[in-house]
C-alpha cells in the first residue's frame, strides 16, 4: 500500500498535524531520547501493554470522524480496516498472534488448523478447517465460502481490497469473479471436501501462510452475498456480528454467539459490546479522551491524534500514561527519478542520500513521538523486529561527504530540480529543500493537491525531479515490500504508484525472482535484507521516517497496545476493559 | 401569473441542467482517476481498465451526461446480473464507496442538515432583528454602537475559530456540555438540542450580523416614510407607530435575505459540520469529495443547487404576489 493512500485515511486530521508541527518537535530533539528508542514506540505499562489484562464484558466505544471505507473481506485494504475487520468480524485461513513488538509478527491457523502445508515446491498449499467454526446463524463455514470470497476478489466491482489471490493463484486471464456466473476451477482452487482448500500458484510463494491472513481468505456464503452493498452488512464469522450500521454515524457489535472461543487461540472478545461512533470531530475526540470522564473512559480513538494534541498529551504524566504510539511500519521516502538527468546518476543520488537532514524531516513531521528515523527501506517489522541503520549516517546528515559524491558526480558546482508534494506534506518538502541547499542542490518546491499528487508522480512526462512517497508492506516479509517499490517490470509510463523511482536494474529483477522462488522463509528474509542494502547502495530513494500511530485510550481500558501488523492500530483482538462496571 | 410561473420554472430547468453539466465536466476534468482510486493501492493498468470500463467511465462524455441526466427522471437498472438492481426516480445513482443510492444518502442526512439550519435560522433571526430594532430606535446612541461593532465582530470571526473558542471554553474549560456528538431527536430531544446547541450558535453568530444591520436600516428608512409620519400626526402613540406600521414594511428585505440563505443552508453547512463532527449533508459531500465518490458528490451538488434556485423562486413569487410590478422583471 502506498504511504499517500495510507496518509490519506487520516486526511481530516492531516490540516491540523501541519499546523501543530513545529511546536512538539523541538524540545524532543534537545534532549537527544529519539536516537535511543528508534524503531520503538511510546507505550506504558507492563510489555507495552495499558491498563493489565481486561474483565469480560462491558461496552467499549471507539471514537472516530469518518465512517470506514469498506468492511467487505474482499475489498478490505487498508490496516485499521482490515484490524477491525479481521479480529472482530470474520476470521481468515491464518492470523496474526495478538502481541506487542515481535511475537506479534507470528502467523497461526485461525478458521484453519495450521499455517497450511506446501507441497509441489511451495506452488500448491493446503489448509484444512478446524472442528466447529460457525457463523453468526450457526452455520458452519465451509472452505467452498472462502474459495467463494477468493473468487469476488477478482470482481472489478468489487475492487479496492488486496489482489494477491490475482497475483499467485493460477487462473484465466479474463477470469472476472462469481457475480457474473464464472466459477474458478479445479487447477485455480480445489475444495475436496467441506473442510479442505487447495490454492495452486502460478509460481512458488514461500510464505503464502502469512498471504493467508489477508481478508480475502476469510468466508462470505453465497447465500447472504450482497454485491457491491456486502460490506454494509457482513456476515459474520468472527466473534461479534453487526447489530445495527448506521453508515458516517454508528456502528454497534454485539457478541456472535455461536463464535467458540475453543476455536480460536487468538481473539478473546472481553467487551460484550462494541459501538464506534463516527461522528466525532478530530479534536473533540481528543479532548474527551483526555478529560477522561463517563463512557469516554472505556473509549478508545481510532485515527490518529493531531501533533498539537500529542504535545498537550506528553506534558501531562497521567494522560502520556494512556497514550499508545508505536512505530506503523511504514517508510516515507524521498524518491529520485532514475530514469531522468541528473538522477540517472548514481552519485548524484548518494549526494541527496547524505545531502538529507533527517532529523529536520523528523521535526517537521511532528518530532520523535510521532516518527523514528528510517534507516532502511524495510521498516523494523521486516527486519526481525529492530532497526537497521545502513549507511550510518548522521541523522543532521553528512554534507561534506554529500558535496564529495556530487564532485565524483562532475557535478561540483551542485545542480537544480524540482520536488513534488502534496499539500499536507509542504514542512517536510520545506526540509529537504533546506538540507539540500547547503550542498548546492537547488529545489523548487510543486506542491499539490493530495488527490492529485499520485497521478502527478507516476506520469512519466511530469514527475519532477525528487518526490515525497512512501511504502507500508501487507505483512512482514520482503515480498510485499521491496518487489513493489524497485522491481522494474511494475513501471509504467503513467498511474506508475510503485517504483515511483523508476529504478531499473535486472540483477534486481533477478534477485527478487529467485528469492520469491525459494522455499525456506528464513533464507528468503535474510535474502530480502541483502537486496534491501544492496538497493540501498544504489540510492533510487532516501527513506527518512518511520511514522508511529499516536491513539490514546480512555481510563477503563485494558489490553491496548498498538499492532504490529496494522500500521500500529490498537489490536481489536484482546482490548477489553478494566471494570465492566 | 401563470406565464411568470412558466417562465421561471423553464429558468429553474436551465439552471440545474448548467450546473449538472459544469460539475459534470470538471469532475471529468480533474486529473484524480475515480477507477484508480475504487481499484485499490498496486492497481495494474489492465485493472483500472476494467475497471473505468465496469463503471462506465470509459464512455463519451456527453453519453455519460445524457445517461445521468436520463436516470434522474427514468430511472435506470445498476449493475449486472443477479445483483443487477433498479434504481427509480429521483435515481442519482449508486455511491462509487458505499454501493447505496445516493438519493437514499442524502435524505438519511438530510433531517441532520434541515435541523442545523432551522435551529441556526431561529437563533439568528431573534439577534438579528432584536438588535436591529433596538438599534434603529436608538440611533447613534452608545447601544447602537456597542450592537454594531459586536455583531461585525462576531460575523468577522471565520467559523472554525468560534467553533474553536466555543468548545474550549464551554466543553473543555467549564465543561458546562458535553462534547458534541449526533443525538437522534426521537432517542434523545434533550441530548439532541444540547448537542446542537453549539453548532446553531457557531452558525447564527456568523450570519446574525448582516440581519442586524439590514433590520437597522431597514426600519430606519421605514420609518422616515410619509405613511410613518402620516401615522404619528393621527396621534397614535409611538409603540403603535413602530409595531404596527414601522416593523411590517421593514421585515420584507429581511424575509427575502432568510428564505435565501436556508435555502443554501439545507443542503449542508460544510465547514460547520465537519468542525461538530455532524454527519449532515454537508460532510457527506466533504467525505464524498475526499474519495473521489463523483455520484455522491454530483448528487448533493444538484440537491444543494435545487434548494437554492427553490427558495429563490419561492421568494420571487411571494414578491410577485405582493407587487404585480415584479413579475414584469
Amino acid at each position: 500500500m502506498t504511504r499517500r493512500t495510507h496518509a490519506a485515511l487520516a486526511a481530516a486530521i492531516a490540516a491540523t498535524l501541519t499546523l501543530g508541527l513545529g511546536a512538539c518537535s523541538k524540545n524532543k530533539n534537545d534532549d537527544g531520547s529519539d536516537q535511543a528508542s528508534n524503531g520503538a514506540g511510546i507505550t506504558t505499562g507492563g510489555n507495552g501493554i495499558i491498563g493489565g489484562t481486561p474483565v469480560k464484558g462491558g461496552t467499549l466505544h471507539i471514537l472516530s470522524n469518518q465512517d470506514l471505507s469498506q468492511l467487505d473481506p474482499a475489498r478490505n485494504w487498508t490496516e485499521p480496516e482490515m484490524d477491525f475487520g479481521i479480529r472482530l468480524l470474520y476470521r481468515t485461513l491464518t492470523t496474526f498472534k495478538a502481541a506487542p513488538g515481535k511475537d506479534g509478527l507470528q502467523i497461526t491457523g485461525d478458521l484453519a488448523t495450521d499455517t497450511g502445508e506446501p507441497s509441489d515446491g511451495d506452488k500448491t498449499w493446503t489448509f484444512h478447517l478446524k472442528d466447529g467454526v460457525k457463523y453468526e446463524d450457526g452455520t458452519p463455514i465451509t472452505t467452498a465460502d472462502i474459495k467463494y470470497n477468493v473468487e469476488r476478489s477478482f470482481d472489478p466491482d468489487l475492487s479496492g481490497g488486496p489482489d494477491y489471490a490475482k497475483k499467485y493463484l493460477v487462473a484465466p486471464a479474463d477470469y472476472k469473479g462469481p457475480l457474473k456466473g464464472q466459477e474458478l476451477g479445479n487447477d485455480s482452487i480445489e475444495t475436496p471436501d467441506a473442510k479442505t482448500i487447495v490454492f495452486h500458484l502460478k509460481r512458488p510463494v514461500a510464505e503464502f501462510g502469512y498471504t493467508a491472513t489477508l481478508p480475502t481468505f476469510a468466508p462470505v456464503p453465497k447465500a447472504h452475498e450482497g454485491g457491491t452493498t456486502y460490506g454494509n452488512h457482513v456476515f459474520s464469522s468472527g466473534p461479534y456480528k453487526v447489530e445495527s450500521y448506521d453508515r458516517g454515524k454508528q456502528l454497534t457489535l454485539v457478541r456472535n454467539t455461536y463464535w467458540d472461543q475453543s476455536t480460536d487461540s487468538v481473539r478473546k472478545a472481553y467487551p460484550d459490546k462494541i459501538v464506534m461512533d463516527q461522528s466525532g470531530s478530530p479534536e473533540g475526540i481528543a479532548d474527551r479522551l483526555i478529560a477522561d470522564q463517563g463512557d469516554d473512559q472505556s473509549a478508545i480513538m481510532y485515527a490518529d491524534m493531531s501533533a498539537a494534541k500529542v504535545a498537550d498529551v506528553l506534558t501531562n504524566p497521567d494522560v502520556k500514561a494512556r497514550l499508545v504510539s508505536e512505530n506503523e511500519n511504514c517508510t516515507a521516502m524521498v524518491t529520485m527519478d532514475t530514469a531522468k538527468a541528473p538522477f540517472d546518476n548514481q552519485n548524484a543520488r548518494l549526494a541527496v542520500e547524505y545531502g538529507i537532514d533527517k532529523e529536520a524531516y523528523q521535526s517537521a513531521v511532528g518530532g520523535p513521538a510521532l516518527s523514528d528515523i528510517a534507516t532502511t527501506y524495510l521498516p523494523p517489522s521486516l527486519t526481525g523486529g529492530t532497526a537497521v541503520d545502513h549507511f550510518k549516517i548522521p541523522t543532521g546528515g553528512d554534507p561534506d561527504k554529500a558535496k564529495q559524491y556530487l564532485a565524483q558526480a562532475g557535478m561540483s558546482g551542485g545542480f537544480s530540480t524540482e520536488l513534488t508534494a502534496d499539500n499536507a506534506q509542504k514542512p517536510q518538502a520545506e526540509a529537504v529543500q533546506a538540507a539540500l541547499k547547503k550542498i548546492n542542490i537547488n529545489v523548487t518546491l510543486n506542491i499539490v493537491d493530495a488527490s492529485v499528487a499520485n497521478s502527478t508522480i507516476g506520469d512519466k512526462d511530469r514527475q519532477t525531479g525528487l518526490s515525497l512517497n512512501g511504502w507500508c508492506p501487507d505483512y512482514p516479509s520482503g515480498a510485499t515490500f521491496l518487489p513493489m517499490m524497485f522491481d522494474s517490470r511494475i513501471v509504467s509510463d503513467t498511474g506508475n504508484l510503485g517504483n515511483t523511482s523508476r529504478f531499473k536494474d535486472p540483477s534486481v529483477d533477478a534477485e527478487i525472482d529467485r528469492i520469491q522462488g525459494l522455499t525456506d522463509t528464513n533464507a528468503a528474509n535474510q535474502a530480502w535484507n541483502a537486496l534491501d542494502a544492496k538497493i540501498m547502495d544504489e540510492a533510487p530513494s532516501v527513506p527518512v521516517t518511520w511514522q508511529k500511530k499516536p491513539l490514546l485510550v480512555g481510563g477503563n481500558i485494558a489490553g491496548a497496545f498498538g499492532s504490529p501488523i496494522w500500521s500500529a492500530e490498537i489490536d481489536y483482538a484482546t482490548i477489553g476493559l478494566k471494570s465492566a462496571k | 401569473m401563470t406565464t411568470f410561473l412558466l417562465r421561471r420554472l423553464a429558468g429553474i430547468a436551465l439552471t440545474l441542467l448548467v450546473i449538472c453539466a459544469v460539475t459534470f465536466t470538471i469532475f471529468y476534468l480533474l486529473p484524480n482517476d475515480p477507477a484508480q482510486a475504487f481499484c485499490g493501492k498496486d492497481c495494474t493498468p489492465d485493472h483500472v481498465a476494467q475497471v473505468r470500463q465496469q463503471m462506465g467511465l470509459n464512455r463519451p462524455l456527453i453519453v455519460q451526461f445524457g445517461n445521468y441526466v436520463w436516470a434522474i427522471f427514468a430511472g435506470r437498472t445498476m449493475g449486472s446480473g443477479s445483483f443487477a438492481v433498479h434504481c427509480g426516480f429521483p435515481c442519482f445513482g449508486y455511491s462509487f464507496q458505499t454501493g447505496m443510492p445516493v438519493w437514499s444518502m442524502i435524505t438519511d442526512r438530510l433531517p441532520i442538515s434541515v435541523s442545523l439550519a432551522i435551529g441556526s435560522a431561529v437563533l439568528w433571526l431573534a439577534m438579528g432583528l432584536l438588535a436591529g430594532v433596538v438599534s434603529a430606535l436608538r440611533r447613534n446612541s452608545w447601544v447602537d454602537r456597542v450592537l454594531m461593532i459586536g455583531t461585525i465582530g462576531a460575523a468577522a470571526m471565520p467559523v472554525y475559530f468560534t467553533a474553536m473558542l466555543l468548545l474550549y471554553f464551554f466543553c473543555s474549560q467549564l465543561g458546562l456540555i458535553p462534547y458534541p456528538r449526533y443525538v437522534n431527536f426521537t432517542d434523545d430531544p434533550v441530548g439532541w438540542a444540547q448537542n446542537m446547541l453549539l453548532p446553531w450558535i457557531t452558525l447564527a453568530l456568523a450570519t446574525a450580523a448582516m440581519y442586524a444591520r439590514m433590520t437597522r436600516s431597514s426600519v430606519l428608512e421605514t420609518l422616515s416614510e410619509p405613511f410613518v409620519r402620516t401615522a404619528r400626526a393621527k396621534g397614535l402613540r409611538e409603540r403603535r407607530v413602530v409595531n404596527k406600521h414601522g416593523l411590517r414594511p421593514a421585515l420584507t428585505p429581511v424575509v427575502t435575505m432568510l428564505g435565501m440563505d436556508l435555502g443554501g443552508l439545507l443542503a449542508g453547512a460544510v465547514i460547520t459540520e465537519q468542525l461538530y463532527g455532524l454527519p449532515g449533508v454537508g460532510k457527506l459531500f466533504a467525505d464524498a469529495l475526499h474519495k473521489s465518490d463523483q455520484p455522491v458528490i454530483m448528487g448533493v451538488t444538484l440537491v444543494a443547487s435545487f434548494f437554492i434556485v427553490t427558495s429563490n423562486l419561492v421568494v420571487d413569487v411571494l414578491y410577485a404576489w405582493i407587487d404585480p410590478r415584479a413579475r414584469l422583471s
